[in-house]
């Protein structure tokens, strides 16, 4: 999957942080994946989960470019500039 | 143009705040204007009658709350209109709670958001245009062993290092291996300048090629690059070039340090893709960084000779090649130090010799921990780490000396008597050694208890401790916290400032730190927690300036106990046949503590 629009100037990855309401802290993490999975990310995973009472923090990331794969962002800023 | 003093009335439209405005107000003052401030929480009938009254030249609202926001304002635009208000006077709005698109909305004249400078709202009522300083924090480079005259303040260690260090050097003569061959090779018949030219010397590739491993053997001799890598393609390479001069035009660098002397700070970078690294590093010079450190896959410590080519790979680590680490350097800001790891490994000598032709700042060198903890054959590494140091005083690089050997479980004490041991070896051969001591929750930590209470005083004694021993510059590191972070970012971030705020108390001279991802391993380290552990350990900065943590008195007896253990060290070692054999002995860490001496480059060692 090529990085399309905004998402192609992400650096490197996008990491998303929240509060689950949930009960225990395998559901946070199912729902954590899934969360990420229903905005259409692929390359997902759980960097970091807490799970108390009412529910878990979570910290959960996509990667749009790993090292070594071809960042958008470089061509982006060129078309976003106005050649002559 | 003659100066035109202006009268302007600064009025809070809301229920309290108003401190932003006293500093408009103050900035004014001082610029010469007329004003008048009214109260808070004024009803908008109420204001535009001391309009009418007052006829200033400008009106300056300011809302913080960021309730009902549109509805106020709105309201005392109408106002201001229907009173015929408008012709005469200027109305401009600002504040937390405003955004100029929404000023412009209301039909205000002008709109200042969250942020605004006051030097930018004097600009503006003098009717001239606003010039940020765009300049940043000005930086230079610094030499971090600048001042160390490294006398021993401990005669009997430095007794015994010396007597040491005679021994290694005695045991060392005639002694030759591929690795010396080859940093011999890169040093006298390498040239930088044909390098950057493209220039491929057949001669120098064959002669390096006899003395490398099949693999750098296939780059040299048939342009083959490792199995794992791929070139950058040209195209790339175009692109990473207009990236980086876009980016280095728009380049503004930053500090961390809040008052003079406190540590310089250093990143790890090494994603595997020299391309993504100087990304990162672009972002950490942004955020403040002093310098920044190489790190190499660990293979290449195993690999006899290194490959060229501007290499990419999907791996812990970017691979040493003579163009990856040109673009690194083109990349880097001029205040920037740059430093290329060489310890470990079997290219240990020549990995000096090439950061030094390709200008690098510092290097990274140990004897015992390369050979103890990293894989390579104690008695290679001695001879390759001997012409390492030699290599460091030719090409004016100064070395850290790093224990990480405590992380395999080899107690400080130890790791500190082999650390002092190159250090000594070092001073002997003219070079500027840098103390590297950790600031970790060690395995001998976790065992002995010294951290239940604080992360503090164990810290603070390794530093006493080192520096009752020599006059030295210190770099704990690498990073600070080693095994205190979590995957929890807000976690991982304050643990390194704590430390770095520790090292600053102690005033040490540099730290390296990690990121927020630090203990985080299910993907690469993202740029956006390389910047929050820059504004973590700035704040930890600009909270202590020149204050300082108290340690305990557990710190001045911990750190006496380690200076004996160092000299009971050095004691055996200096009555041990050889250094090497101290090595395998155990004395500088035993397999029991988790050290094993290295087998990389074993029977390489040849006389001459
Ligand atoms: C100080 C403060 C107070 C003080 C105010 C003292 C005073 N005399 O001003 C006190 C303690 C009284 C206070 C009370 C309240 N506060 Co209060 N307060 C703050 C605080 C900590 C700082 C605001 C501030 O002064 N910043 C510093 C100044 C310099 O910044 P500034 O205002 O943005 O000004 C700059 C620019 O905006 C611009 N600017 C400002 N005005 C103008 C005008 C013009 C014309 C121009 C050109 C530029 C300009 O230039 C300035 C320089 O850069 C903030 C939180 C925070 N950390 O920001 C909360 C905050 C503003 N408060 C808040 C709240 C909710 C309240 C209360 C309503 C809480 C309550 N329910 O009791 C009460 C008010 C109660 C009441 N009576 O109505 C919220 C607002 C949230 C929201 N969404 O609106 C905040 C954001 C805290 C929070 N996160 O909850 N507060």
């Amino acid at each position: 999957m090529v990085a399309q629009g905004v998402l192609s100037r992400v650096m490197d990855a996008l990491d998303l942080e929240t509060f689950l309401v949930c009960s225990s802290e395998e559901e946070g993490k199912e729902l954590a994946i899934r969360l990420m999975k229903s905005l259409g990310f692929q390359d997902v995973d759980l960097v970091f989960i807490r799970f108390g009472g009412p529910g878990a923090r979570i910290r959960v990331r996509a990667y749009i470019y790993r090292p070594g794969q071809d960042y958008a962002w470089v061509r982006q800023i060129d078309d976003g500039e106005k050649r002559g | 143009m003659a100066f035109e003093r202006r009268k302007i009335l600064l009025v809070p439209l809301d229920p309290v705040h108003d401190i932003g405005l006293k500093m408009i107000r103050r900035g004014l003052e001082q610029a010469g204007h007329q004003t008048m401030l009214l109260p808070p929480d004024l009803p908008p009938e109420e204001i535009v009658s001391i309009m009418g009254k007052e006829h200033p030249d400008h009106v300056m609202i300011s809302r913080t709350l960021g309730y009902g926001v549109g509805e106020v304002l709105g309201r005392f635009v109408d106002l201001a209109d229907a009173a015929g208000l408008r012709d005469k006077t200027a109305l401009v709005v600002g504040g937390m709670a405003v955004r100029p698109e929404l000023a412009a909305e209301l039909g205000f004249d002008a709109g200042f958001g969250p942020g605004t400078s006051v030097e930018e709202v004097v600009a503006f009522v003098e009717g001239r245009p606003y010039q940020p300083d765009l300049a940043g924090a000005k930086k230079q480079k610094k030499d971090i062993t600048a001042g160390y005259a490294y006398e021993y303040r401990h005669a009997g260690i430095g007794n015994l290092l010396e007597k040491i260090v005679t021994n290694i050097l005695t045991w060392s003569e005639g002694k030759i291996s591929p690795g010396i061959l080859r940093s011999r090779l890169r040093d006298e018949s390498w040239d930088v300048e044909s390098f950057r030219q493209g220039k491929v010397s057949r001669e120098f590739s064959e002669a390096y090629a006899q003395l490398c491993d099949p693999v750098p053997q296939a780059f040299h001799r048939k342009g083959e690059v490792h199995p794992k890598t791929r070139r950058q393609t040209d195209q790339e390479i175009a692109r990473l070039e207009d990236y980086l001069t876009k980016t280095k035009s728009r380049m503004t660098v930053s500090k961390v340090q809040h008052v003079e002397g406190q540590p310089k700070v250093f990143i790890q970078y090494g994603t595997g893709c020299p391309f993504m690294d100087i990304a990162h590093i672009k972002v950490c010079e942004a955020w403040g960084a002093d310098g920044v450190v190489h790190f190499d896959p660990s293979w290449g410590a195993r690999t006899e000779g290194f490959i060229g080519g501007f290499l990419t790979h999907q791996e812990d680590g970017s691979v040493v090649t003579p163009e990856n680490l040109s673009w690194i350097k083109a990349a880097l800001e001029a205040s920037t130090l740059w430093q290329v790891r060489a310890h470990r490994g079997l290219n240990t000598a020549e990995t000096v010799v090439l950061a030094g032709k390709l200008g690098a700042d510092l290097t990274k060198i140990n004897i015992a921990y390369g050979s103890l903890a990293a894989g390579t054959d104690p008695a290679r590494l001695t001879v390759d780490g001997i012409e390492a140091i030699r290599m460091a005083v030719k090409y004016k690089l100064p070395f850290d000396v790093v224990t990480n050997e405590e992380l395999a479980g080899v107690p400080a004490h130890k790791a500190f008597a082999g650390m002092l041991i190159v250090t000594a070896l070092g001073r002997r051969l003219g070079a500027r050694p840098i103390l590297q001591p950790l600031f970790s929750y060690s395995p001998e930590v976790m065992i002995g208890g010294q951290m239940i209470n604080n992360y503090i005083d164990f810290n603070a004694a390794k530093i006493e401790a080192l520096r009752s021993i020599i006059d030295a510059p210190l770099w704990p590191g690498a990073p600070i916290g080693f095994l205190t972070q979590t995957e929890d970012r807000v976690q991982s971030s304050m643990t390194t400032s704590l430390h770095a705020a520790l090292a600053a108390s102690l005033r040490v001279d540099a730290i390296s730190i990690a990121s927020s991802d630090e203990a985080y391993s299910g993907g690469p380290i993202i740029a956006a927690s390389r910047v929050d552990t820059l504004q973590a350990v700035a704040e930890g900065f600009r909270f202590f300036g020149e204050g300082r943590i108290t340690p305990t008195v557990h710190a001045q007896q911990w750190a006496d106990e380690m200076v004996d253990k160092i000299e009971a060290v050095l004691k055996e070692v200096a009555q041990s046949p050889t250094f090497v054999e101290a090595l395998y002995a155990g004395l500088l860490g035993s397999k029991e503590e988790g050290a094993y001496p290295g087998r990389g480059g074993r029977g390489t060692v040849t006389e001459k």
